[in-house]
């Protein structure tokens, strides 16, 4: 997080994180492709040629004069491939919240479990842990066959601590509820530490429903967390309003 | 040298926003160009400033109407207010303020934005609307001087355009430098992120090295502390085996009185063994000192022939033994050379035993010396050869056998300690696995190289080249 008190802005920045091939950059095209032309910048990818991620992908979405604040999202994704390990752990240092895009096809699932113990390693290495970190996870390519079953999914997600979404990134489906549920999160958090709300008469309820607004969902927001099977969403809120 | 690991500072700086300048992200010189270009194509003046009022690209020619009006000072106060107050005007969200001037031409100042921030702005001006078509009043009055006539003449001379088409150019030209920009900061961000994954990697590289650095300074102190041990114990070993062996000399020789035929034999093989032990301890030592570099070695002139000779003499009981031939042939007129005697005479006794030991009956061991070169650089690969391969006159030694011969693939190994090519036929060999690389620390001792060669048609040779001067350098 970065706050700049002069011009009352506030940079946030999320990570995508997750196996090679997972959806991560489809994830942040689709929230591009969402968001209203105002509030979205152009999607930066620095890849290589045969168009996978190189570096990383880089999605700036910006919401003005909330209460007295600007608050500017940073979204990056991390390249999965095994190579760019030292990479994944630049772009992981300072996130302030994190998005783990699992595969959900049965023989992937050793490649989500590899790619969670690289993320939690990385934390490590920059003095954190995935306990500190708010974190959702969303189970991506529900259209495939061979996926592991909802029923499955929700079973494991009820026993586990963050909050996991069901999408189909290429249709859209599921990528602002995760986007959403990790703003939620993050914030709730970034909250705790710094008393954002208290201190520039922020409505963190109203940011949420803007920024759903703005990604192309005018639901409100409570029935948007709700799209989340298992984990606690208010897990990291100091006290329930 | 290695830049300082402030990559990841760099990283958050340019990816969160608060580190590139409009400068930073696009050729001064491209813009300028830019600015030009389209100049060239609108007509209409443009002006690039950054965020700070730095001109960066400039595309406007002389108004001749401004140098009229110069000239008269009412006209440059007012020319100067004007300038301050475009590159100053505040500018709305939408980002674009049109500045309608008193003497009747507009300036339209547009800010350049860049991930959401204001980084510099472009002005385009002066024009005037195509409707206007006579200047207005304040003009005239800003000095009596100025001739009306002139006046009207310059100011139809304007560059002319129409607000909404000029609100239009400054949309599409700021798109252009959004694009612009965006491809700058994109190969900015890549270009960091090469380094930063190179720092990154570096550093990572720089951990392991540290790692292996302490594994090989542990190793190096076991290897030290293995030499002081050998060298300790082998000392504590030889004095009790010297009164081993001297009291068993005193049996034999019957100082304490006569001894039965059989007990003279066992006594024999005690002093047999004990001596055997002896040899073997004192070998261990040598190798401990040699490893250590505590052994110093005596050199002076020394004689080839005799040290040969005198191998060639003491070695003949245990060939005629075997039934085995040794020949020494030396070349005439070798010089001296620079040597430990008694240590070269070690590292021929060393291999003539090797060789009589390894040859079948009626086969031949032949020790020879001649006078070759060598070159200076052959003992290390430190590079210089060009300077350091100044040959030097030497002696090669040959120890040649008709035995049973070395494998290729072993022939590095055998100057290693305790390494036995065989070791059945060392069980009827006998020996250590010793001898050799004690041999090959005394001829490194000496400065020269050990070699092994096949010899024709079958055995083996032991090369052995050792400068006859010592090294000039010390």
């Amino acid at each position: 997080m970065q706050l700049d008190f002069v011009n009352r802005e506030l940079t946030i920045k999320l990570v995508y994180y997750g196996p090679a091939l997972s959806g991560k950059t489809t994830n942040l095209q689709a929230l591009h492709k969402a968001a209203e032309p105002g509030s979205s910048g152009r999607l930066m990818t620095l890849e290589t040629k045969d168009d996978r991620t190189l570096f990383f992908d880089l999605l700036p979405l910006t919401f003005r004069n909330q209460g007295n604040l600007a608050v500017r999202l940073k979204v990056f994704t991390v390249p999965g491939q095994v190579i760019h390990a030292s990479t994944r752990r630049l772009v992981v240092q300072g996130a302030d919240g994190i998005a783990f895009i699992a595969d959900s096809r049965s023989n992937e699932t050793q490649h989500n479990t590899e790619s969670f113990m690289d993320l939690r390693e990385n934390l490590k290495q920059h003095g954190l842990t995935l306990k500190q970190m708010p974190l959702i996870i969303q189970f991506n390519k529900r259209d495939l066959p061979d996926v592991r079953s909802d029923a499955e999914i929700a079973e494991l997600a009820s026993k586990g601590r963050e909050p996991v979404y069901l999408a189909v990134a290429t249709r859209g489906i599921g990528v602002v509820e995760s986007m959403i549920g990790l703003l939620h999160l993050t914030w709730s958090a970034l909250d705790a530490e710094h008393d954002l709300n208290k201190k520039f008469g922020f409505d963190a309820a109203a940011f949420l429903a803007q920024v759903a607004q703005k990604l192309g969902n005018p639901k409100p927001v409570p029935e948007i967390l709700r799209a989340c099977v298992g984990g606690a969403l208010d897990v990291l809120r100091p006290e329930a309003e | 040298m290695i830049p300082p690991p402030a990559a990841a500072k760099t990283f958050d700086e340019l990816t969160l926003g608060h580190g590139a300048a409009l400068e930073d992200l696009i050729d001064r010189d491209a813009l300028g160009e830019m600015a030009k270009s389209f100049y060239e194509l609108f007509g209409v003046p443009l002006r690039i400033f950054s965020e700070d009022g730095k001109l960066l690209g400039d595309a406007a020619d002389q108004i001749p109407l401004y140098t009229f009006v110069n000239s008269v000072r009412a006209g440059r106060a007012l020319l100067q207010d004007v300038v301050g107050k475009v590159k100053s005007l505040a500018l709305p969200d939408d980002g674009m303020a049109n500045f309608p001037c008193a003497t009747g031409e507009s300036y339209l100042a547009c800010a350049i934005q860049y991930d959401g921030k204001r980084i510099g702005r472009i002005i385009l001006g002066p024009f005037v609307s195509d409707a206007t078509s006579e200047p207005p009043a304040a003009l005239f009055a800003l000095d009596t001087s100025l001739d009306p006539a002139r006046l009207r003449e310059l100011y139809a001379a304007l560059p002319r355009a129409e607000p909404d088409a000029v609100v239009k150019l400054a949309r599409h030209l700021e798109r252009t430098l959004d694009l612009l920009l965006f491809s700058g900061h994109r190969a900015l961000l890549t270009s960091n992120m090469h380094l930063a994954s190179v720092r990154e990697s570096f550093r990572e590289l720089e951990d392991k090295n540290e790692k292996l650095q302490t594994a090989f300074d542990r190793l190096k102190e076991l290897d030290r502390l293995k030499s002081n041990f050998l060298a300790t114990v082998s000392h504590e070993l030889r004095t009790p085996l010297t009164s081993i062996i001297g009291y068993s000399e005193m049996l034999f020789e019957g100082l304490a009185g006569d001894l039965t035929s059989e007990q003279r034999e066992f006594v024999q093989t005690i002093r047999d063994k004990g001596e055997q032990l002896l040899q073997l301890i004192k070998g261990l030592l040598d190798l401990s000192k040699l490893e250590s570099g505590t052994m110093s070695l005596r050199k002076s002139q020394t004689d080839i022939f005799g040290i040969l000779r005198d191998v060639a003499q003491t070695m003949n009981p245990t060939a005629r033994k075997k039934d085995v031939e040794i020949a020494v042939e030396v070349e005439n007129g070798l010089p001296l050379i620079w040597a430990d005697a008694e240590r070269l005479r070690q590292v021929f006794l060393n291999l003539t035993e090797n060789a009589i030991k390894f040859t079948p009956p009626k086969g031949k061991v032949t020790l020879s010396a001649k006078l070759t070169s060598l070159d200076a650089a052959h003992s290390d690969d430190a590079g210089g050869v060009v300077i350091l391969s100044a040959r030097r006159t030497a002696i090669e030694f040959r120890v040649a056998d008709t035995g049973i011969g070395i494998p290729d693939a072993e022939k590095p190994r055998v100057f290693d300690a305790f390494y036995q090519v065989d070791s059945s036929s060392t069980r009827e060999a006998g020996g250590t696995g010793l001898g050799l690389s004690i041999v090959r620390r005394l001829v490194d001792g000496h400065d020269g190289v050990v070699r092994i060669v096949d010899n024709t048609p079958k055995g083996t040779v032991f090369v052995v080249t050792i400068p006859v001067k010592r090294a000039t350098i010390s």
